[in-house]
């Protein structure tokens, strides 16, 4: 994985967050980077959602 | 203009450009931005330099206005209706043609990446970045090509997810695939014209092709062109089209939620997933950002409106005027004028509530101006018994995103009804049409203000 794709994973493991707000903390990094990381935690199947939308990392 | 004499995206562009209503956008625009910038113009959008995307530019809130949704159909704002029905009773076939612009760019393999495309987050709430003003094409075995729109969000540089929640014929062959354990083909094309557009959102019959929807909308044919790695056809004159596949998963990726064109956020669904086999673009591609939900408010309009002046026809009763309101997202309310005999309006109340999701209705008589709200507000006042003028019906065809009805209880996949209301607002039978009589200012012909000023 990814260095972006892991740090990703650690701040939604730590609190559940919508997209935009993912976003907004990563504005520095170039968007097509930033697809392709949140692409490896999809493709990987880490990610799920609670009831109001916020992304929650899969416990594994 | 192509070699048919259909009308292209480009040209559309053109003919906003010509009425002043395209804003041309020339500094570097962050992807990230574009939806905040779009959403700050009164006018169409078109961002000529992207970071990031350097083959790329961008256009979007096409018809994020009805008069720009008039220049698109050549007509007035209030003939939109009126003209997309003209279109829709004369269809033309579409003609095949060996190449088209559409394919003058490959992308297969490690190439065909989603990540070219320069689509950005739309809005907060949103589960991610999304492809909207899709012209999606599928073929089903036993009933043929289907065209619709449906939005797709991006989950890896090969996979979307794609919204089928809601009733329509490729949500019906997507399931005839599933049946059999296979994928359903389909064609994703991006920047077609408008009235493309609404072909692919007219509820069409499944036996009727939304391509000699187009054509007839147009006045002339669809030119289509073979896909790469698909066995579908698309418009050769679009400016980018995804090849590729529905897994046959079901119901069963999270996806959403997105900016609906009901005005509010969405909730997180439960959808099939699209996997990208081939990307194929003009030289120079234009990528077409919808704005939700204005464009789709919009483009709803006059299809309901035309839907509407079809039912009624078809119900023996003769329109003067309809509306499709943008407070009801173009979709959910239709407000129609009849010229009136005995038992009719209520004959047009239940016409318009046949109309796909319409689910509340107001007919008046053909002296009141639809238009205006304090006309309708007058009608209904004085011509309306509830007890006797409502139409309430239970358990019909309804739409997820319609917080009232309660989706949520549904479960995976599960299709939701509606009731529905109409209010038969013309002059009751028995009662004497002089009861009506408007009230008019003595000798208001006779002086002039301005002369007394």
């Amino acid at each position: 994985m990814s260095p972006l794709a892991t740090t990703l994973l650690a701040e939604i493991t730590a609190r559940p967050q919508q997209f935009d707000e993912i976003v907004d903390a990563h504005r520095a990094v170039p968007w097509r980077t930033f697809l392709y990381a949140w692409g490896e935690l999809r493709a990987a199947d880490l990610l799920t959602r609670d009831d109001d939308g916020n992304f929650v990392a899969v416990r594994k | 203009m192509n070699n048919t004499g259909k009308q292209s995206f480009r040209d559309f562009l053109g003919a906003l450009e010509e009425a002043g209503e395209l804003l041309r956008i020339r500094k570097p625009v962050d992807v990230r931005d574009i939806s905040g910038l779009m959403a700050q113009t009164p006018k169409a959008a078109f961002f000529e330099t992207i970071k990031e995307y350097p083959d790329w530019t961008l256009a979007g809130a096409l018809v994020s206005s009805r008069k720009r949704l008039a220049i698109a159909m050549g007509s007035t704002e209030n003939d939109v209706g009126a003209a997309c029905e003209r279109g829709l009773m004369r269809p033309i076939e579409p003609v095949m043609v060996a190449s088209g612009p559409c394919q003058e760019v490959v992308h297969t393999g490690e190439a065909a990446d989603l990540t070219r495309l320069p689509y950005p987050l739309m809005h907060l709430f949103d589960g991610g970045p999304y492809i909207g003003g899709t012209f999606v094409v599928s073929k089903d075995p036993d009933y043929g090509v289907n065209v619709g729109s449906y939005r797709m969000m991006y989950r890896t540089p090969k996979e979307t997810g794609i919204d089928l929640v809601s009733p329509s014929d490729m949500r019906f062959y997507y399931q005839r695939a599933l049946d059999k354990g296979k994928p359903l083909e389909i064609a994703v094309c991006i920047g077609v014209h408008p009235k493309d557009m609404l072909a692919a959102s007219y509820k069409a019959p499944i036996n009727q092709s939304e391509y000699s929807i187009a054509g007839g909308l147009h006045g002339a044919p669809v030119a289509l062109v073979k896909c790469k790695t698909v066995d579908l056809e698309v418009p050769a004159d679009a400016e980018l089209v995804l090849e590729g596949e529905l897994l046959p998963i079901g119901w069963t990726a999270d996806e959403g939620p997105f900016g609906e064109f009901s005005q509010i956020s969405g909730d997180v669904k439960w959808n099939p997933i699209f996997r990208l086999k081939c990307i194929t673009h003009r030289k120079n591609p234009i990528f077409y950002l919808l704005q939700m939900p204005w464009e789709n408010d919009w483009l709803a309009a006059p299809v309901t409106e035309a839907a509407g002046l079809q039912a009624l026809r078809i119900a023996s009763v003769e329109p003067v005027a309809i509306r499709a309101p943008v407070g009801g997202c173009g979709y959910w309310s239709l407000v129609a004028s009849i010229k009136k005999r005995p038992g009719e309006g209520k004959n047009a109340v239940l016409a318009l509530l046949s109309v796909a999701e319409v689910k509340h209705v107001i007919v008046t008589d053909d002296d009141i101006d639809i238009h205006n709200p304090d006309d309708l507000e007058w009608a209904m006042t004085f011509r309306v018994q509830a007890d006797r003028d409502v139409i309430i019906l239970s358990g019909a065809r309804g739409k997820h995103i319609d917080p009232s009805i309660k989706s949520w209880e549904l479960g995976k996949g599960g299709l939701p009804t509606t009731a529905k209301m109409g209010i038969d607002a013309t002059i009751p039978e028995g009662v004497p049409k002089k009861l009506y009589r408007r009230i008019k200012t003595y000798g208001k012909d006779r002086v002039k203000l301005e002369d007394y000023l």
